[in-house]
């Protein structure tokens, strides 16, 4: 079915026939910044705004986004998320850089709705965010370190 | 490949679903593993989320949850603050990410876990086959009761709904049906795996939660601090002097508990018996907590 | 520069090995001095590239698109051991969009010494066929239709059955010294402790991951991998082409830990499939073979005997090991900890390398030695409590400043340091107060564990540099940054030999195209093989500036320096900005090269360290919580603090979730994994970070010259499962049989 995608304020006409958001966005959109990790909703590094909230991807029917807002990491790139992202940098809250994006989107999301959240509301929003490389700590600083600058 | 169809209304998606290999599409956080690992193969998904099935509505003394309300939107409404059990499972449950997308119905309607079930490179009993792997080879997750398929079953949501006393409203091109939340769930026998009562054409259209109890609690433990099924979870609900207990992770399907034996039926095998002590201890620690 | 060869030792993970290095004798470069005051090296630096990976624009090879590029999937054995009785490739190829098909029997122009595919697979995961089409739903269509046959054979997947029966990936090994069952014998205490270590799979979020494309005779090939020149190697020796025709890049990988080693599975074959088709090739793993076929630390069955005299002093170690192997792979050195961690002249360690059905063990961080210490460590501390002595006490009585096994000394060793400052930050002495009730009523406790590794790198490794006419540096390197932060290491090491501001110096790697070679990201010897390197090659840039400058301001070289951009005179007379000297270069560039000299000799450099975790237990769930790890690494000079922290936090936590939740279960009907996916094989997450304290000793060793680093990316994670289950044994005064401390497991023990 070909579909009409809003992504990142943008409308594109895809064929979407029994593909994930995820697999569009990279393979036709070329929106590399979001990544495909598991496939299967466990680790968040597909991590996209759908109408503000983030969800995974990986598991999200193209078809059924339709209609929705969609925003990824490269939409991300002015205000609050710019402030995150630079948080991010400075508290070395990334490693490798793999699952990032995907934590700066549910960062960006937590924010929005807690501005000046608590450590534990810092781990209940990111939970669903997996990072092998360990930066979980740092990503905590940046968190808050961003809320306290905002 | 599947179809793809979202319909306008409950009527529209009700038709659509009496075609041959039409399936419910929701949150699709379950269906999507479902499609992937070749457990299901729908023809034709049926995308609920203009169906008219969203909101939370007071309803007389109790609460009326449409099938689509996703499990982020029940934790945050404050309709359902006095339902402490149902409020704290959908706020545990799976992950932030998911939240978003999982729905009531779909959560209450996820298939089971066992791992052989899940996994590609077996065609276990449940899935249709002849055997139940985990009772012959690891089961160290699984549940504790006797029988032919002995999964776990993951979803948080029921027997928090179960212990306060919900009903599920099923509709179909026929009418409308309500039953208790636990009605929802069969055993599978070999004519029929099936896990819920559901008739092909019959969907979930909403949850119905009666007045409050008067206190009522989820508790659970999994494999890490969170974003993890249940490993064993009871919900505990106290009306008056009457305790409702429900628990996860011990069976295939959500199951009630008697507060006065338990463990009752819950012999568990030799790997998960160990489930039986967690459960003894959740079980001691939600009756307290919905004490006065 | 005047070149030489010199015959030197290189050691890798223990591993000796002679080489021919090259080196300068003009490099002249002075060993920075412990107290030097360093204007960048040791403190805090963000990543060179950190804005463009938190902004998702750095492109890993899962991201690498090129026009016309086909994407290949490929078959696996669903079954531990079979036989492929058929296999339909013409069905495949007759599927529209597929270009090409290739199994077991199909002639390859690639030579590798182990067949590709396999005709009988050992493993489930194990490729059978590969298919390469014009989009990934075409290559599973592909799949489909190759409608594989198999014949199942029969699997052996339990270690003990393996061991019973004698089947073997190597020859057991017998490392002894002196005569331990002798000195058990006549000790005065005996402890024996036998546990199970699991199987622990690096699950790096980007999967094993290649893209080839050849132009002509030339291949270029992006591999997500640790390391690019091997993976030239192994390319240009499959197709039988000249190394500088093969150009690996590798310039962003998402995680390794040890798995992605040379160009894999994934790069071979996607080269022989774009040779074929005349199309840029994709082969990506998805999570599944990832799990499966990415590679893991081998379960173990390990028991450890130790005797002591009542003074603490350990009389003999007899140590086995039973490691799970798969199908081959390195017998990773799991007795390591038993022969060196503490002063004992009487040792017998045996090895027994078990060969099962499953995927070859590979490399996961500190492999071997990390499984050895949580075996090893958890032994010492049942020998404390046999002798009512303290744990950290009975360790200090041990502690040796010469290498048991060589008898060689170590070029540094700053341990005794560890353990005060561990003990210190840890509230060490409080440590009975802990297991007091709080009310809460958990079960809490504290423990410890020394950590021991290589990390002093060593040659060959090389870097160049060029200064421009606007004093802006290019350092390159041939390194692969995997998210440890080496390329900022570079920058900060270069950007002070030159004196020059940080954002004035940019590193690359990543590339082979360049040629200049830097060693693989693992073994903890990026940081000590490169550094060096890097700043050899910075210093002969900086004395041809300041003799350049020295002409432009008449005055000698050696009444300047340079400094944060700056040049100065002694006299303060000249205070200029390096662009005064440079923008005179017009297009030319100041270049100079350096590369690593020989590690020195008579010495066994290795890294030290302490962890001490503390621990809640709840015991009607048999839940551990990690409330707190210290952890205090010896490795020598730390050139990046921020980075340097990040590394440690990265290590624990894995070691955490080794102690606590990750192992790879195999079904014992079939013999295959039924955990290999994200859902049920559980790595942490934010909520489960305890609070993590790190210190350093910050003292460089002497006795690496040049820089005075070891090597960090393996020491964290070496103790902290020894640490927490010594913590989870004081707070219960249980002991678990083995790890993960699982529900069951820790009910169990404490029934």
């Amino acid at each position: 079915m070909t579909i009409t995608l809003e992504v990142n304020g943008q409308r594109h006409v895809v064929d979407a026939t029994g593909r994930r958001l995820l697999a569009v966005l990279r393979d036709d959109l070329e929106l590399l910044g979001t990544k495909l990790a598991c496939g299967e909703g466990a680790c968040g590094a597909c991590a996209v705004l759908l109408d503000g909230r983030p969800v995974n991807s990986c598991l999200l029917l193209a078809e059924a986004a339709a209609g929705h807002e969609i925003v990824t990491i490269e939409g991300l790139s002015t205000g609050r998320a710019s402030a995150l992202q630079d948080a991010f940098v400075a508290e070395d809250a990334l490693q490798c850089g793999f699952c990032t994006p995907g934590q700066v989107v549910s960062a960006t999301a937590l924010l929005e709705q807690t501005p000046g959240p608590t450590r534990e509301q810092i781990h209940e929003a990111m939970a669903g965010n997996l990072c092998r490389c360990g930066a979980y700590p740092k990503i905590e600083r940046a968190i808050l370190r961003a809320a306290g600058d905002a | 490949m599947s179809s793809y169809a979202r319909p306008a209304s409950v009527d529209e998606a009700l038709e659509l679903l009496g075609h041959e290999g039409a399936v419910v599409l929701a949150g699709g956080t379950d269906l999507a593993g479902q499609i992937d690992r070749g457990i299901t193969t729908p023809a034709l998904l049926v995308d609920l989320q203009d169906a008219g099935l969203g909101g939370v509505s007071a309803d007389g003394d109790g609460v009326r949850i449409g099938a689509t309300v996703t499990l982020a939107e029940l934790a945050r409404t404050d309709l359902l603050t006095p339902y402490a059990a149902v409020v704290t499972a959908a706020a545990l449950a799976a992950s932030p990410l998911l939240r978003n997308q999982g729905t009531v119905g779909g959560n209450l309607c996820q298939h089971t876990r066992c791992w052989y079930y899940r996994g590609e490179e077996w065609q276990c009993w449940l899935g249709g086959g002849d055997t139940c792997f985990a009772q012959i080879g690891d089961h160290r997750k699984h549940g504790l009761e006797e029988g032919d398929c002995i999964s776990a079953h993951p979803s948080d949501l029921a027997p928090a709904l179960a212990a306060c006393g919900a009903t599920i409203v099923v509709r179909s091109a026929d009418g409308e049906r309500e039953l208790p939340l636990l009605g929802l769930y069969r055993r599978p026998t070999d004519e029929n795996r099936s896990l819920v009562t559901l008739a092909v054409g019959e969907m979930v259209v909403a949850a119905r939660l009666p007045a409050p109890p008067d206190a009522s609690v989820y508790l659970r433990t999994g494999e890490r601090r969170t974003f993890s099924f249940p490993l064993v979870s009871v919900a505990a609900a106290r009306r008056g002097d009457a305790l409702t207990l429900a628990a996860a992770g011990v069976a295939n399907i959500p199951r009630a508990l008697d507060p006065a034996e338990p463990l009752a039926g819950l012999p568990g095998h030799p790997q998960s018996a160990w489930k039986r002590t967690v459960l003894e201890t959740l079980v001691e620690r939600a009756s307290q907590a919905v004490q006065g | 520069m005047t070149a030489r060869f010199v015959r030197t030792q290189k050691e890798l993970e223990g591993r000796y090995e002679d080489v021919w290095v090259l080196v300068d004798e003009a490099d002249d470069v002075e060993t920075w001095a412990p107290d030097a005051d360093l204007a960048l090296v040791g403190r805090p630096a963000p990543r060179q590239d950190g804005a463009a990976r938190a902004a998702g624009r750095v492109r890993f090879t899962v991201d690498v698109h090129l026009a016309g590029m086909l994407h290949a999937a490929v078959l696996r054995s669903p079954v531990a051991h079979g036989r492929v009785r058929s296999l339909d490739l013409e069905a495949a190829l007759a599927v529209t969009g597929v270009r090409a098909a290739i199994g077991p029997e199909s002639e390859l122009s690639l030579t590798t010494r182990a067949p590709l595919l396999a005709a009988e697979p050992a493993y489930a995961g194990q490729p059978i066929a590969v298919v390469a089409a014009d989009t990934p739903e075409a290559a599973r269509a592909g799949l489909d239709a190759l409608a594989l046959d198999l014949e199942v054979l029969p699997h052996v997947v339990d270690p003990q059955q393996a061991l019973n029966e004698q089947r073997f990936t190597a020859d057991p090994s017998d490392d002894a010294r002196g005569d331990a069952e002798a000195a058990l014998a006549v000790a005065d205490v005996r402890v024996e402790l036998s546990l199970d270590t699991p199987a622990h799979v690096q699950t790096p979020l980007e999967p094993h991951a290649a893209v080839a494309s050849w132009d002509g005779d030339q291949l270029t090939a992006w591999v997500s991998t640790q390391g690019m020149f091997s993976a030239r190697e192994e390319l240009a020796t499959a197709f039988g082409l000249r190394k500088d025709d093969v150009r690996v890049r590798t310039e962003f990988v998402g995680g390794g830990f040890g798995a992605k080693q040379g160009a894999g599975f994934e790069g071979l074959a996607a080269a022989e499939l774009s040779r074929a088709t005349g199309r840029p090739v994709r082969l990506v793993n998805d999570r599944h073979a990832e799990q499966l076929d990415g590679g893991r630390r081998a379960a173990t069955r390990q028991t450890v005997r130790l005797g002591a005299r009542r003074d603490g002093t350990i009389t003999a170690i007899d140590a086995d090991a039973v490691i799970a192997m798969g199908q081959g792979g390195w017998v990773m050195p799991v007795l390591i900890p038993a022969r060196t961690l503490y002063h004992c002249a009487d040792v017998r360690a045996l090895t027994f390398p078990v060969k099962i059905n499953l995927r070859a063990q590979n490399a996961f961080r500190a492999p071997g030695v990390m499984e050895g210490t949580a075996a090893f460590e958890q032994a010492i501390d049942e020998l404390a409590l046999a002798l009512d002595l303290d744990p950290l006490e009975l360790r200090r009585r041990n502690h040796t400043d010469v290498d048991q096994v060589s008898g060689l000394p170590y070029s540094s060793k700053h341990l005794l340091a560890c353990y005060d400052r561990a003990a210190e930050l840890a509230g060490w002495a409080g440590r009975e107060e802990l297991r007091a009730s709080r009310g809460d009523g958990l079960l809490r406790g504290m423990g410890c564990a020394t950590q021991i590794w290589w990390g002093g790198g060593g040659p060959p490794s090389h870097a160049t540099v060029r200064l421009d006419a606007d004093g802006h540096a290019h350092v390159v390197t041939g390194i692969q940054d995997i998210g440890t932060g080496t390329f900022t290491g570079a920058q900060i090491v270069a950007a002070e030999e030159l004196g020059l501001p940080l954002d004035h110096v940019r590193v690359t790697g990543g590339d082979t195209g360049p040629n200049v070679y830097g060693p693989l990201a693992g073994g903890s010897q990026t940081t000590p093989s490169v550094m060096p390197a890097v700043r050899s090659a910075s210093a002969k840039v900086r004395k041809i500036l300041l003799q350049l400058a020295g002409d432009v301001f008449e005055i000698a070289a050696g009444d300047l320096e340079i400094s944060n951009g700056r040049i100065r005179s002694r006299d303060g007379a000249i205070d200029a900005a390096v662009t005064e000297v440079t923008d005179k270069l017009g297009n030319a560039t100041i270049d100079g090269s350096g590369s690593r000299g020989p590690n020195p000799e008579g010495f066994v450099v290795n890294t030290f360290g302490c962890q001490i975790a503390q621990i809640a237990v709840d015991p009607g769930l048999g839940e551990v919580r990690v409330e707190r790890i210290v952890a205090v690494h010896d490795v020598g000079r730390i050139v990046n603090p921020l980075t340097a922290s990040s590394q440690v936090e990265g290590g624990v936590l894995q070691g955490m979730a080794f102690a606590l939740s990750e192992e790879l279960v195999v079904d014992p009907t079939t013999g295959v994994p039924v955990n290999a996916h994200l859902d049920d094989y559980k790595i942490p997450t934010i909520a489960d970070v305890p609070e993590i304290v790190i210190d350093f000793p910050h003292v460089p060793d002497a006795n690496l010259p040049n820089v005075g680093s070891k090597g960090l990316g393996e020491p964290p994670i070496v103790p902290t499962a020894a640490a927490i289950a010594n913590a989870f044994a004081h707070a219960t005064g249980r002991r678990a049989a083995g790890l993960p401390l699982t529900r069951a497991r820790v009910l169990e023990a404490l029934a």
